[in-house]
């Protein structure tokens, strides 16, 4: 973090003490001293947008997933339950969420990107993620480039999004504000086809006969969990939970129970 | 303390003024204007939206609003005759109609419209054509309400003159009543199009192409792109362009009528 960008927090820090009347001494605020700060005590608040099966979906009335999952071997660790929190995906995206508090980390099956590091600091990768294009069965799509002058939706705020537009000339680009709605499209025919990540999609399409998933575009994608730029603390307990499950197994066994196969790779 | 009714009056009435000045005070103290300034008032991502925020989204929300408006002032007006009529199956008809789509929210109707109409009859409506009905079925419900109490308030000896020069019933309605109730009725019937300036930003849920975009999408789209509030706050801002002559006009229109009388 830089000194100016400094400023306004210790300005923040300034004027939160003044509101709250001085109840107690400025405990926390420090950040890379190596004490942990949640942003309710007691609780590990991860930001989300639901739906993304089978990375995070709501099931009798809670939500459960792969990130779901991952998150609670890290809150496990520091001794406190996971609440989750959805929210709309460009406020994780953009770190909004995180400068005005909504949570400690943001795990949304969120790909790291150069962009996205530069508003938020993330994990070690933990999932390997690739593009892919849903269609209805039978559709002969198997590049972005075989849908031109066809209809290609995509979802607000994504990779999936980025990549139809750098390789969809010609392509008419239908955005979507979420991946229900975004498959709804598909399935309707109101779009050709759909992009999005293909743990998704390939969920989606064993509950959607009717739909296929056609193609694949490896790009070399990860997914990542995204902290406030600088928690430093936070980020090295994920890590330190990621590479844990990975090396005793629990990783694979969670990646079974969600993609009924174990990880290649 | 002995004071005076007057005094006291005073005094409270400092005090208020007081807590008020305080409480400025302490926002603008307490606020961090590099951060807020940073996230809404960046000139540079501002100029980044021009003109496309302009030529395409205003253009747009324009658009979607005028479909949807002048779909929904026509089948109000239908709706507010059915209302009216002698036949009973007329009136339960326009009465469960107005209700259902007053009470639902406009989200559903697009819901309903841009997804459930073509997983039942694998037909894709056109776009401007599914906000068009969206909004106009909703808008309706309201404005059929409100040209109802338009032609009630045209009076009786209205109808019954036109009656006796010989027209009919419906000759009456559409030559004497009905421009009157419109006149009563402008007023309202311009905050319905307020009203329906905004709502015209959940065509979102349809899923828009770039040359698609409204105000609301493409402040939101924005944001994400320059990871910046200042686009929001500027779409924001250009609603208020819209509606505020809006607001306007009615005002003009309401003196209009009451000189009228």
């Amino acid at each position: 973090m830089s000194a100016r960008s400094a400023l306004p927090v210790i300005a923040v820090a300034a004027a939160v003490a003044v509101l709250s009347g001085c109840s107690s001494t400025t405990s926390g605020g420090k950040k890379g001293s190596g004490g942990l700060e949640l942003v309710s005590s007691g609780t590990l608040k991860t930001c989300t947008h639901l739906p993304y099966a089978p990375f995070q979906v709501k099931k009798d009335g809670k939500v459960v997933g792969f990130d779901v999952d991952l998150v609670d071997l890290v809150a496990k660790d520091l001794g406190v339950k996971q609440e989750i929190v959805n929210t709309p995906f460009e406020g994780i995206e953009t770190g909004q969420d995180f400068t005005i508090r909504t949570c400690d980390l943001a795990a949304a099956g969120m790909t790291i990107t150069p962009e996205r590091d530069k508003v938020m600091d993330f994990s070690d990768p933990y999932f390997n993620a690739t593009q892919a294009l849903l269609t209805k069965k039978g559709k002969p799509f198997k590049k972005v480039e075989d849908l031109k002058g066809k209809k290609l939706g995509y979802q607000k705020a994504t990779t999936g999004g980025i990549y139809a537009k750098k390789h969809g000339k010609g392509v008419e680009l239908v955005e979507f504000e979420d991946l229900g709605l975004l498959l709804t499209a598909v399935k309707s025919g109101q779009v050709d086809a759909g992009i999005n990540d293909n743990g998704v999609l390939f969920d989606y399409v064993k509950q959607n006969p009717d739909t296929a998933v056609t193609a694949e575009f490896n790009t070399g994608e990860h997914y990542g969990i995204g902290v406030r730029t600088g928690n430093d603390a936070l980020r090295k307990k994920i890590n330190a939970a990621i590479k844990k499950a990975k090396s005793d197994g629990t990783y694979d066994r969670i990646y079974k129970k969600w993609f009924g196969t174990t990880p290649q790779s | 303390m002995s004071l005076s009714k007057r005094q006291r009056a005073r005094v409270i009435r400092g005090v208020q003024y007081g807590v008020l000045v305080l409480a400025v005070v302490v926002f603008a103290l307490v606020a961090d204007w590099h951060q807020l300034r940073m996230a809404f008032f960046d000139v540079e991502v501002a100029k980044a939206l021009f003109p496309d925020i302009i030529t395409t989204a205003l253009v747009n929300t324009v658009l979607y609003t005028l479909l949807g408006f002048g779909f929904g002032l026509a089948l109000g007006l239908v709706l507010a005759l059915m209302r009216l009529s002698s036949v009973p199956p007329y009136r339960w008809i326009a009465v469960t109609y107005i209700e259902f789509f007053r009470g639902i929210p406009c989200l559903l109707v697009f819901i309903a419209l841009g997804f459930g109409v073509p997983l039942a009859f694998e037909v894709a409506l056109d776009m401007n054509v599914t906000v068009m009905l969206s909004l106009g079925l909703v808008g309706a419900a309201y404005m059929a309400e409100t040209i109802r109490a338009g032609i009630q308030a045209v009076p009786k000896g209205q109808t019954e003159a036109a009656r006796s020069l010989g027209m009919s019933h419906g000759r009456a309605m559409v030559s004497i009543v009905i421009p009157q109730a419109f006149r009563i009725v402008l007023p309202p019937l311009t905050n319905e199009l307020i009203l329906l300036t905004k709502d015209s930003s959940l065509v979102y849920l349809l899923g828009l192409s770039l040359t698609q975009f409204e105000l609301a999408n493409f402040g939101r789209d924005a944001l994400n792109e320059h990871k910046s509030l200042t686009p929001i706050l500027i779409a924001g801002l250009l609603y208020l362009v819209i509606t505020l002559p809006l607001g306007q006009l009615v005002r003009r229109l309401e003196a209009r009528t009451a000189k009228a009388r």
